[in-house]
């Protein structure tokens, strides 16, 4: 029951890269069946049609999203985000996650936070923060304490340079295994990163040369293989020495 | 009634399309961008959004568009205006608009090149968007026809303009139902038809020649569609390629 009969039509195009108004499902032969969607793709009628352009993805059993990369983010339940505080009102704080719209961080998401002691963010500060409520009508609502209520992390980012990429970069990054180029840094120098799923990353490390390094082989890196990106490394670690 | 073949100034035949270029991901500020070009017809087109709050007269519950095509040269006048109109009207039928309400996203199309050769011929034109679904079926939701031309000085401008913005659109990841893809037909005085045509072979005529049969009209049509279907498999093929600031070329 679980194998769809109709599945050649979307075999052909899983993995493949889909461009806007592909059907690339047909839902007449798979009435009681759920499917679940992801990004990208939307139900159109009788068929699952493509709205944004990517690679076709499917995690078996029902699940079918795109995988695309852009630079601008669609916020999503529980991701991570660097924000940048654009104003503070009476309970909540404006923040800028590259979204299409602002999202709100209420004064009182923070461990032990109370009215009492809520902290003074100054506009242009840059916050790790978790994305906790997202809708496509609502601003999406941020905290920065994760679901027990702990910090875990969360907070203002001090010092270091935080550069934008896309949010495909950042997947990339912060997929498990390590990625390659972090891990080929990491071995000879030392720093501090925090990537944000809508795009944005922050470096910290002793010396600015070092954030520098390690900024620009990290913007480097997009289109690289793993193979490709270790090569780079080595060629920027002989040019250090 | 047999077609007749013409013969074009630049040896093309009467179906033939000039090359086709497209590069996607251009401009390192804009959210998305392309570059379309059709022979000598350059058009660059940027996408930023989408951004929160709309204008005072747009629906708040659905995202709006705006457009701001800046010519090659000169000031922005009626006829800039005129193209804005009609690029954001076939955009809003090509995006989703439900699916970020009360925001705005912004298209910018800048003229690079335009066919700067003298206007040699006589010839009406007719213009037409052909909205197509991205299947092997070719459906036109939307023939918008422009008659009348006479206000637009190069007509050929407004297909390119389409296809950038569609792959711009794209880029910059906005929710679309489908790839708009745009060509610009010609019918001679002789009543045959041409595809893509240059500056050259275009130009303003009187009222009284305005009439044309309806046989020509869906001629047109038929035409358009077989020359809309090769420009969207080469938009879906520059669609496929990963690189940053890919170029695709076809001729």
């Amino acid at each position: 029951m679980n194998s769809m009969p109709s599945d050649s039509a979307s075999m052909s195009f899983v993995d493949r890269v889909v461009v806007p108004g592909d059907h690339v499902l047909d839902l007449t032969g798979m009435a009681n069946q759920t499917i679940k969607l992801g990004a990208g793709l939307r139900q159109d009628g009788d068929a699952i049609s493509v709205m944004k352009a990517g690679k076709l993805r499917i995690s078996k059993p029902n699940k079918y999203w795109v995988e695309s990369s852009h630079k601008r983010y669609v916020p999503c339940v529980e991701d991570t985000v660097l924000g940048i505080v654009v104003d503070s009102k009476f309970d909540n704080f404006l923040v800028d996650i590259k979204a299409p719209m602002l999202g709100l961080l209420p004064v009182l998401a923070f461990e032990g936070g109370t009215r009492r002691n809520i902290p003074k963010f100054e506009i242009g500060t840059l916050l790790y923060v978790r994305v906790v409520k997202a809708n496509n009508t609502m601003n999406p609502e941020l905290s920065c304490m994760d679901e027990t209520g702990k910090a875990a992390e969360f907070g203002p980012l001090k010092d270091g340079y935080m550069f934008e990429t896309s949010t495909g970069l950042a997947r990339m990054l912060l997929s498990s295994p390590p990625c390659p180029i972090l891990e080929s840094l990491g071995k000879s120098l030392s720093y501090e990163i925090a990537i944000g799923l809508n795009g944005r990353v922050w470096v910290n490390a002793a010396s600015p040369s070092t954030v520098i390094l390690v900024s620009n082989a990290i913007m480097n890196s997009e289109f690289l293989s793993a193979a490709q990106q270790k090569i780079m490394v080595e060629k920027l670690m002989k040019r250090l020495q | 009634m047999a077609p007749m073949e013409v013969d074009r100034a630049d040896g093309r035949t009467s179906n033939q399309l000039r090359p086709l270029s497209c590069t996607r991901n251009v401009l390192h500020r804009a959210h998305g961008s392309a570059r379309w070009s059709q022979g000598d017809t350059i058009v660059l087109a940027a996408v930023f959004g989408p951004k929160a709050g709309t204008k005072k007269e747009e629906n708040p519950e659905k995202a709006s568009i705006e457009v701001i095509w800046k010519p090659k040269t000169g000031l922005i006048g009626k006829v800039e205006k005129e193209y804005e109109m009609i690029l954001k009207r076939t955009l809003q039928s090509v995006c989703l608009l439900t699916i970020h309400p009360n925001t705005t996203t912004s298209v910018i199309v800048q003229v690079v090149g335009d066919d700067d050769r003298p206007e040699l011929s006589l010839i009406q034109l007719e213009v037409q968007m052909i909205i197509k679904n991205n299947s092997s079926i070719i459906r036109a939701f939307l023939a918008l026809r422009i008659t009348h031309v006479m206000g637009l000085r190069t007509p050929q401008l407004l297909p390119c303009a389409i296809n950038a913005s569609c792959a711009a659109l794209a880029d910059a990841g906005i929710p679309l139902k489908y790839l708009a893809v745009a060509i610009c037909c010609g019918l001679t005085g002789s009543r045959s038809v041409i595809l893509d045509p240059t500056k050259i072979e275009e130009k303003v005529f009187s009222y009284s020649c305005m009439l044309y049969l309806l046989v020509d009209y869906f001629n047109c049509l038929d035409r358009g569609y077989a020359a809309c279907a090769k420009i969207s498999e080469f938009l879906r093929r520059s669609m496929e390629s990963q690189a940053p600031s890919d170029l695709t070329k076809t001729t």
